[in-house]
């Protein structure tokens, strides 16, 4: 059960009209960065896999272009689906305006939705429960797919 | 009176589409020139040049059955060959697509022999003796029944039909089977079913949204013609539907 000191922080949602180019995502991301304020955000699309997952040609190499590293402030990020959606959980309602402004810089070629509501789990599932164990940081709920390998990746702000 | 097939209700562009691929008396517009051997090349049942692999031995050197059917029935080049069993499948994107699933088989039904359809929500397999899917592929992709951007040829991982498409208006492909060049080109660079190909194979030049709108055969509220705005296919759907609801598979109307 939710403490009264428990702070509820903000959540976003941007929704393209388009799948996003790797290019589009690092510009975007740098942009976001410069922004400030954001305590987690997730990538979310459709997965592109490293081999191919199964038919004939199961396990052979899938070369793709919407699979690769990007740079985003000082660390490089290998993209693992091609973005579809992107989350955003804030510090505070402040920055909100200054990501609708990266979004209309980025977004020239096609309209897109900015939307705030509740968007990403707050407590531990049966998944996290396993991979974490009892004692799981809350901050890390719901930013990488508990059954992945990978964690999430930290970049470091000013604070 | 001789019977003359309606092929589908609707007034709207969509349906007129849909009666226009259907009827075989109507010949498909030839949009692009892909080569025999580039056909091979993509569906990658076997190399290009080589003969076909036969099932069984042609039907002239092997002993039929007594059988009145094969005596009607005409069997196709590929079945008098022997060859082996192979399909094209197709994924067809939401957006204004030329083509959809059920049309597909609705209008290979109408227009070729021998084969064996299979539909579902998100693509459509067609399954024929080899020799004779050569020719049908070569129709299917070079006429007006195909988009370089919105129609995906794939054996396997078809998933994307239903998605957002990408910044360059390619429809999603988890395996990247066809590119978008500089030169504004579509060109295979996998087979159907992932596997690389030793060059690459030209499809054309996507074709742009006004024509795609003009000649899609998918409602699409979005983007496209809306359903609701056809009231003759909205009742002939409210008609069957209801039909079916009362009456089961014996529709009596009163």
């Amino acid at each position: 059960m939710a403490k009264m000191t428990d702070a509820t922080y903000p959540q976003c949602r941007i929704v393209p009209a388009r799948f996003l180019n790797p290019e589009t995502v690092e510009k975007l991301l740098n942009r976001l960065l410069e922004v400030g304020g954001i305590r987690k955000l997730v990538l979310n699309g459709q997965r592109i896999p490293p081999t191919v997952p199964y038919g004939p040609a199961r396990g052979q190499p899938n070369p793709h272009p919407m699979r690769r590293v990007i740079r985003v402030g000082d660390q490089d990020v290998e993209l693992q689906v091609q973005v579809g959606t992107i989350l955003l959980e804030l510090e505070d309602r402040a920055p909100i305006d200054g990501i609708r402004k990266a979004c209309d810089e980025v977004f020239t070629k096609f309209p897109y939705s900015l939307s705030e509501g509740k968007f990403m789990k707050t407590q531990a599932t049966v998944s996290d429960y396993a991979k974490y164990g009892p004692g799981a940081d809350e901050r890390i709920l719901g930013t990488t797919d508990p059954k992945s390998r990978g964690g999430p990746l930290i970049i470091q702000g000013t604070k | 009176m001789a019977y003359k097939p309606q092929f589908g209700p609707g007034m709207s562009i969509v349906a007129q589409n849909r009666r226009k691929q259907m009827d075989p008396n109507h010949k498909l517009e030839k949009l692009r020139d892909v080569t025999d051997e580039d056909i091979v090349l993509i569906l990658g049942h076997r190399a290009p040049g080589a003969a076909y692999p036969t099932a069984h031995p042609p039907l002239a050197e092997q002993q039929e059955p007594a059988c009145p059917i094969r005596k009607i029935v005409t069997p196709t080049d590929g079945a008098k060959a022997g060859d082996r069993v192979r399909y094209i499948q197709f994924a067809d994107s939401m957006f204004n697509a030329p083509c959809q699933p059920y049309q597909r088989t609705y209008m290979e039904c109408y227009r070729f022999r021998g084969i064996d359809p299979g539909t579902l929500s998100g693509r459509q397999i067609v399954e024929c003796r080899e020799r004779d899917l050569d020719q049908y592929s070569k129709l299917l992709i070079e006429t007006e029944v195909f988009d370089p951007a919105r129609t995906g040829i794939r054996g396997a991982t078809v998933h994307g039909h239903s998605l957002r498409l990408a910044e360059d208006g390619m429809m999603f492909d988890m395996l990247q089977r066809c590119v978008l060049g500089a030169d504004g080109n579509v060109k295979y660079v996998k087979n159907q079913i992932g596997e690389p190909l030793d060059r690459a194979v030209n499809v054309g030049k996507p074709m742009d949204e006004k024509w795609l709108k003009a000649h899609t055969t998918i409602f699409h509220s979005l983007v496209g013609t809306p359903f609701r705005e056809d009231q003759e296919y909205v009742e002939y759907v409210q008609r069957i539907h209801s039909l079916r609801t009362k009456y089961g598979f014996m529709p009596k109307e009163v």
